[in-house]
């Protein structure tokens, strides 16, 4: 196995101030454990410092980094060199931002129209529960929390809305999920407003069920599960 | 190419400016919407949206005792604080914090937080490191947790609670400029990064929340956005920062990416070995071993590093020991460990369950941070505030954890102090002053800084410099400290200060030009490296998280907080503030227990 290898980047770029896009190409050598997010780095480091890109907490975490390899939405941070050389099995690879928001600079793009198709589907508890008699917690047993707390897990990386097949209209995979998940959670007593969400013309109705977005989410969250069970109205 | 004129584009005015969306910032946001419905929130971050805030990484738990537990009580959890603290923590932040736990871990329940819980559908807890029952005797189960990702629990509630009451936010914005009318702070300059534009908010309240600061570290668990700014801007506004030199060194960080492989591994058995497959904890440490305190097992792993035991790794041209969990059975792989173990394999390519694990001490957390009251107020020295500043979370140092931090009160922290701030925003806030106009002098700082960015010139990199920060902080005033590596330090960044003002931008744009914000930052991390070497090179002893090869016992005559101010760079002026210990003045119950102890594990 090399220690090192010769990488080929296509990356996409654009510049607002001239309104310009290109692809560039940047030729570097990297070590096999290098994850993508320390190529872009060593690429502004060594080549290029105006290469404009996003990340955060680098360890899959905040979801801030995805982008589109070789046409796949997945986490930079994630993402290994040797590990993206198996998985598409060359050493050149373009790199492009999400598809799902406009671009503002080369792989950096504005989120605003996207979060706020989240911030629709009121992520929080609408209308709580009165409390429980004893007056400390809620009691929600682990067999009723364990039905939904893996879509809970979701971070926000709009990796799973660039794959659905779905690109109109619809409040995308993520939202939905947010949106189930106090559907399913018992301290939620607004359920007919999360009902209406749910089966507005922007929920259900799109989504045809192709599960991209359980192929792609990099929290492996089996997210066309929880949206079947949406549909078959098994949430509440 | 002359740059073209920076100036304010145009002006905001919510009644509370919050700069920092991270747990503490949303929670104190959440906390004046409860107490003042409608109030006006515009709450700034360097993120594209406040979920992505680094609260979000936060692992283990959230330390509480429920008052439904038969043994355990808040007595205990102080003392835990105040013993942990290297008798540095101030006693009645402590008694504030402690006290309410409970009541803040059912405040993000009832607000859809979703807690792991019992057979019974309670909140389960789990033990933590440092926490024990009956002053130091058994081990104590009072961090509350949502399995592995307790952080994203809070961060996802605090944020989902800011958008039901309207809290406006501008995203991937910098806070650049504090503004001051008469001495009061009335908000400060922004840049939003996404247009270029920079715009005065005033606010009758700012509150500080930026939370660490410890990129200027080679290997760091923090985000890549935690650079400081936010105590290079209390710097820059002639305030003082506090008890900089307290840094604290997670033992385990994974090797490049400083991801924390949390204490757990070794709770379940993990062997720390140098590059002769020694497991050399034994040798420091016969007894407690692996599972010695953090500050201990950095402190020992750093010595086989430095005594050429450890080894370089190939990739990453770093140096580490390694972390053996080959022994460990499978079912605990697979049932206990087996998020943190998902780490190895994603990032370094590493199975833990056939392969050694490359580990070092990662940069994970500053006890200190900007002075402030018991109610979160930003003090101008020992004694006074300022009015209309606030601060709260990793940021402020009211202080709880003195020179060293136990795990899950963190999180902890963040919750209560952004709860009180939000209180005493928010009682505040009737008969505050209007802020006001602009003030005539706002920009005097942000705009010659900006210009002298995009107008220098120089053959120095960015780059360079960056890295040679990191390697001169991780080696001279790191877990190690002493007199002549301080010294030696504090005459390098003021070269590399130097030359960073020959550094020369490839671009000019002031849209999403991060190669700017890059400049930005560099200065931020020299400024408070230079404030955290000349802070530390004045303690002489050793005090928690801070270790001086050449004083390395705790000495009274430094039993105070280090307060530090820094107007021009490397003119350090140094001040101190009494550690407050009310708890043992007020000479109730088991007062004794808050007297200047031992720290013995």
């Amino acid at each position: 196995m090399p220690q090192e290898y010769d990488l080929t980047l296509w990356i996409s770029r654009y510049d607002p101030d001239t309104r310009r896009s290109w692809v560039q190409d940047y030729r570097l050598q990297a070590g096999r454990i290098l994850r993508f997010v320390d190529i872009f780095r060593k690429i502004n480091d060594e080549q290029d410092p105006t290469l404009a890109w996003s990340s955060s907490c680098e360890h899959g975490q905040c979801g801030t980094c995805g982008m589109k390899i070789n046409g796949k939405p997945l986490l930079t941070c994630e993402l290994l060199v040797e590990n993206a050389v198996r998985l598409f099995k060359t050493q050149a690879f373009t790199v492009e931002p999400l598809t799902i928001a406009p671009v503002i600079r080369d792989l950096v793009i504005n989120m605003e129209e996207a979060y706020a198709r989240v911030h629709s589907v009121k992520p929080y508890i609408i209308q709580p529960a009165p409390p429980h008699p004893e007056g400390d917690e809620y009691r929600i047993s682990p067999k009723v929390l364990e039905t939904y707390v893996d879509a809970t897990r979701c971070i926000n990386c709009f990796c799973c809305a660039t794959a659905c097949v779905t690109q109109k209209n619809y409040l995308g995979p993520n939202a939905m999920l947010a949106n189930i998940v106090r559907l399913m959670d018992p301290r939620e007593t607004a359920k007919q407003e999360r009902m209406d969400i749910l089966y507005s013309e922007q929920g259900t109705p799109r989504c045809r069920t192709a599960q991209a977005c359980t192929f792609v989410c990099p929290k492996e969250i089996d997210v066309a599960h929880f949206i079947a069970l949406a549909k078959e109205g098994r949430c509440a | 190419m002359v740059a073209k004129k920076l100036q304010i584009d145009s002006v905001l005015r919510p009644e509370v400016l919050i700069i920092g969306a991270g747990g503490a910032g949303l929670r104190c946001a959440a906390e004046i919407c409860e107490r003042r419905p409608g109030t006006s929130i515009l709450a700034v971050t360097k993120m594209y949206s406040p979920q992505k805030s680094h609260t979000s990484t936060a692992q283990g738990g959230m330390a509480a005792v429920d008052p439904n537990d038969p043994v355990d009580k808040i007595i205990y959890h102080m003392f835990d604080t105040w013993k942990g603290s290297d008798c540095s923590a101030d006693q009645n932040v402590i008694k504030k914090v402690c006290e309410p736990a409970w009541e803040q871990v059912l405040w993000l329940e009832r607000h859809g937080m979703h807690f792991s819980r019992t057979q019974e559908g309670r909140i389960a807890k789990r033990p933590f490191g440092g926490h024990m029952l009956n002053f130091g005797k058994l081990k104590a189960c009072r961090a509350c947790y949502e399995v592995d990702r307790t952080g994203k629990g809070i961060m996802d509630t605090v944020w989902a609670e800011s958008l039901k009451h309207g809290v406006v936010f501008l995203n991937r914005t910098l806070a650049t400029e504090l503004l001051f009318r008469n001495g009061r702070c009335t908000g400060a300059i922004v840049l939003m990064e996404e247009n270029g534009k920079f715009v005065a908010v005033l606010a009758k309240a700012t509150v500080m929340a930026t939370g660490g600061k410890t990129r200027m570290y080679q290997v760091s668990s923090n985000c890549r956005q935690n650079t400081g700014d936010g105590l290079a801007l209390i710097l820059q506004a002639g305030l003082p920062v506090m008890d900089l030199e307290a840094v604290q060194f997670h033992p385990t960080g994974i090797v490049g990416p400083g991801i924390l492989a949390s204490e757990a591994l070794r709770g379940e058995g993990g062997i720390l070995r140098n590059k002769d497959g020694e497991p050399f904890m034994e040798r420091y440490a016969p007894t407690a071993k692996d599972l010695a305190p953090r500050d201990l097992v950095s402190r020992h792993t750093m010595t086989e590093i430095r005594e050429g035991r450890g080894c370089i790794h190939p990739d990453h041209k770093l140096p580490h020991v390694w972390l053996d969990l080959r022994h460990i059975p499978e079912h605990i792989h697979k049932t206990r460990i087996q998020e943190v173990c998902g780490f190895f394999r994603r990032f370094v390519g590493v199975d833990p369950q056939t392969q050694l694990c490359p580990v070092t001490p990662t940069a994970h957390y500053q006890m200190g941070g900007a002075p402030t009251s018991e109610f979160g107020e930003v003090q101008k020295d020992a004694k006074e505030i300022v009015h209309g500043l606030y601060a709260c979370g990793e940021f402020a140092a009211a202080s709880l954890h003195g020179h060293n931090r136990l795990g899950t009160n963190s999180l902890l922290e963040l919750i209560t102090m952004g709860r009180v701030v939000g209180e005493r925003v928010a009682a505040n806030l009737h008969d505050a002053e209007d802020p006001g106009d602009v003030p005539r002098d706002a920009g005097q700082h942000v705009f010659p800084q900006f210009s002298r960015y995009l107008e220098s010139c120089g053959k120095e990199r960015y780059a360079r410099i960056r890295d040679e920060l990191c390697v001169l902080m991780t080696k001279k005033v790191g877990v190690f400290r002493n007199e002549k590596n301080l010294a030696e330090a504090i005459e390098k960044l003021g070269e590399l200060k130097e030359r960073a003002r020959h550094t020369k931008l490839a671009g000019t744009s002031v849209i999403m030009n991060q190669e700017l914000l890059h400049f930005w930052e560099l200065d931020h991390l020299l400024n408070v490296s230079m404030v955290i070497a000349k802070s530390a090179l004045a303690r002489k002893e050793s005090r928690g998280a801070h270790y001086r090869e050449d004083y390395p016992e705790r000495n009274p005559e430094f039993q105070y907080h280090t307060l530090a101010y820094m107007t021009e760079y490397g003119k350090v002026t140094l001040s101190r503030r009494p550690i407050d210990m009310s708890i043992f003045e007020a000479g109730g119950e088991h007062y004794e227990r808050f007297a200047i102890i031992e720290r013995k594990y």
